[in-house]
């Protein structure tokens, strides 16, 4: 909705986004998350992410309009917190359980391309926005693999000097969604 | 289709029906056209004008409230050249305007203006009146559930729902305001014949404690530790009963194993809503409700509901109880597309809604660990069917035939049968599946 026309002037400030340092730690920092989802390390992961951590991907939807969103947030896809995704999510994985966790045993391949890291400086200057392009690629089996786009919103903290991944939001382009199983962390 | 040798199955079905495209057209023809299909919820298009676009079998149609507040179904395709009229999923208008020579329909389905039309069809070559938009022969609604059929034979939709109305009655009708969708269905394709997930709802009892075993060791069933914070005494073993109805509807009952209890416990729900819910239902139907675990069941063809009590969705001791439909488009024999709509009670407590919403979106949500684990199995079926020597193969679906009738003792409507592992459910939707499509005849004017 921030559409210019050339020559006009936007009524819409720049935000004010992070130095070429601060970007490329956070980029590498996002870099390096996406490594321990794709290598299934999750207890690595965990020490990265805030304890009070969400995750929520709204519907995506076709609207009425260009000025409508293309999701809804009244209903969600996925709604998860560091709890669930502990017990419900990354424990599957362990030796006592794995063998009936028949979504994920064999697991999905999944590989994460993030790009387009953008870092919007806040109010307090431990808290980054940083929004940034997803595609993750998930492949079944023997499938062929398939692949998902979106937009991430992060909130990242700096917490004792290291950065953590404290809130993830997601805007999904697919509206009908096709991917090997809907169980993703984008 | 069925095979009488010694000792052999009964009653069973050709794999080929979850994978052979000559099925599946054979589907399209008998079943999509001739059921009732469920469209929408009312509670999706409140105002006049508001619209959803939904599909009937493989014809997307628009569900919309016109001006009179009237529900109305139509093909969603120009009378013109046949150009879809609405390309958004959901949205208000009172006029459909097609794009490609900008032929108008108010919202009733007529049509109201065709561009230039004297220069292009002359003066009285073209009478508007016999052009609305085509629509279902019948359009109807239950407790908020609109459905549609193309068949002008069709029965009226309380006579097609049959007694399985009773029990949607017992959910849904328990609510003094009803219920409401909460925003945008989820939609996602599934490698899977249309067939499968509905089958597994109808009232598959039997796959849980494997295809769900982990789902035990997660806490996210009932166990004896949540348990004994419910009722003094607790049965070794949960219990269930299956309902089916001649339409080819079922549904499955399981109940919590808890003993000693004095009165209706709708556990799950918070307790300033149980006296309403006692009002509402009568005694049979407070027995159904009462200790509910799970309730399941699908409206032939392609609908599925499912109410269902979660224990520890949001940490310890957090127990909520959700409803959800599920309908699946076909797409083809081997591919379908799944529509996902979370259901909450109108006027409910924000804080019990969030709660109800984690235990549906972390189980039963499309990013479920449930439905992941169901899924490789409706997936895996589709798999098997279509290679050359399995498509001819049967399947084995005798589960549960000696199990004893409980209809005249409980009261419940349908053929109510004890017994929480049995394959009786996916046998009356086949059973009503074969008259239907009636395989054999279509095969033998083939030849």
């Amino acid at each position: 909705m921030s559409a210019e026309v050339v020559g006009s002037r936007s009524e819409v400030r720049r935000p004010r986004l992070g130095d070429a340092i601060l970007v490329s730690e956070i980029s590498q920092f996002l870099a390096y998350e996406s490594e321990l989802l794709d290598d299934r390390r999750w207890h690595e992961w965990m020490d990265i992410v805030a304890d009070d951590f969400t995750y929520q991907v709204p519907t995506p939807r076709t609207p009425d309009s260009p000025f409508k969103p293309h999701y809804d947030d009244r209903s969600l896809l996925i709604d998860e917190s560091k709890w669930s995704m502990s017990t419900q999510w990354f424990r599957r994985f362990d030796a006592d359980i794995y063998e009936t966790a028949w979504g994920e045993n064999p697991p999905v391949r999944f590989r994460h391309l993030v790009t387009n890291v953008r870092v919007r400086l806040t109010d307090d200057p431990d808290v980054y926005e940083v929004r940034s392009n997803v595609a993750l690629v998930g492949t079944r089996q023997s499938d062929p693999p398939k692949y998902i786009t979106g937009e991430r919103t992060d909130r990242i903290v700096r917490r004792d000097g290291e950065l953590v991944l404290a809130r993830r939001w997601v805007v999904l382009d697919q509206v009908v969604i096709d991917f090997p199983q809907l169980r993703i962390l984008l | 289709m069925s095979i009488t040798q010694t000792g052999q199955p009964q009653v069973t079905v050709a794999r080929r029906s979850w994978g052979d495209e000559e099925v599946f057209h054979r589907e399209m023809e008998t079943i999509f056209r001739h059921s009732w299909q469920y469209v929408a919820h009312e509670s999706e298009i409140p105002e006049p004008g508001d619209y959803v676009v939904r599909k009937m079998g493989r014809d997307p149609v628009i569900v919309v409230r016109d001006e009179n507040g009237d529900v109305r179904v139509h093909l969603n395709t120009c009378r013109h050249r046949g150009v879809p009229l609405c390309r958004a999923d959901s949205g208000n208008t009172s006029h459909f305007r097609c794009s490609y020579h900008g032929w108008t329909y108010a919202n009733t389905g007529e049509l109201r203006g065709v561009t230039y039309q004297a220069d292009v069809y002359g003066k009285g070559g073209l009478d508007k009146k016999t052009l609305p938009l085509f629509s279902p022969a019948q359009v109807d609604s239950e407790l908020g559930l609109i459905f549609a059929t193309w068949d002008p034979e069709a029965p009226t939709l309380r006579e097609y729902l049959g007694d399985i109305l009773w029990y949607l009655e017992s959910i849904i009708g328990k609510h003094p305001e009803g219920m409401e969708v909460v925003g945008t269905p989820v939609r996602n394709i599934v490698r899977a014949n249309w067939k499968t997930e509905g089958e597994n709802l109808s009232g598959d009892g039997y796959h849980t404690t494997v295809t769900h075993a982990s789902a035990f060791d997660l806490g996210l069933f009932a166990t004896t530790k949540d348990l004994v914070k419910l009722a003094d005494e607790v049965a070794p073993k949960f219990t269930g009963r299956t309902v089916t109805t001649p339409e080819g509807h079922s549904m499955r009952v399981q109940r919590l194993p808890l003993k000693g209890l004095k009165g209706n416990h709708y556990f799950g729900y918070p307790k300033d809503m149980w006296p309403a819910f006692d009002e509402r239902l009568s005694p049979p139907q407070q027995d159904l409700m009462s200790c509910l675990s799970v309730g399941h069941g699908s409206v032939f063809p392609n609908m599925s509901f499912i109410e269902n009590f979660k224990t520890n969705v949001d940490g310890p001791d957090l127990h909520a109880r959700y409803f959800r439909i599920t309908v699946r488009y076909p797409i083809d024999a081997t591919t379908s597309e799944q529509l996902w709509f979370f259901l909450v009670p109108k006027g409910a407590d924000p804080e019990w809604a969030r709660l109800s919403r984690l235990a549906y979106l972390r189980t039963n949500g499309p990013s479920g660990l449930f439905e992941i684990d169901d899924t490789e199995n409706f997936v895996g079926i589709s798999e098997a069917s279509v290679g050359d020597v399995s498509r001819n193969l049967p399947i084995v679906l005798e589960g549960g035939k000696h199990h004893p009738d409980a209809s005249a003792e409980l009261g419940w409507p349908g053929h109510v049968v004890e017994g929480d592992k049995t394959e009786r459910t996916i046998r009356n939707f086949h059973r009503r599946w074969a008259e239907i499509v009636d395989l054999e005849s279509a095969e033998a004017g083939t030849r």
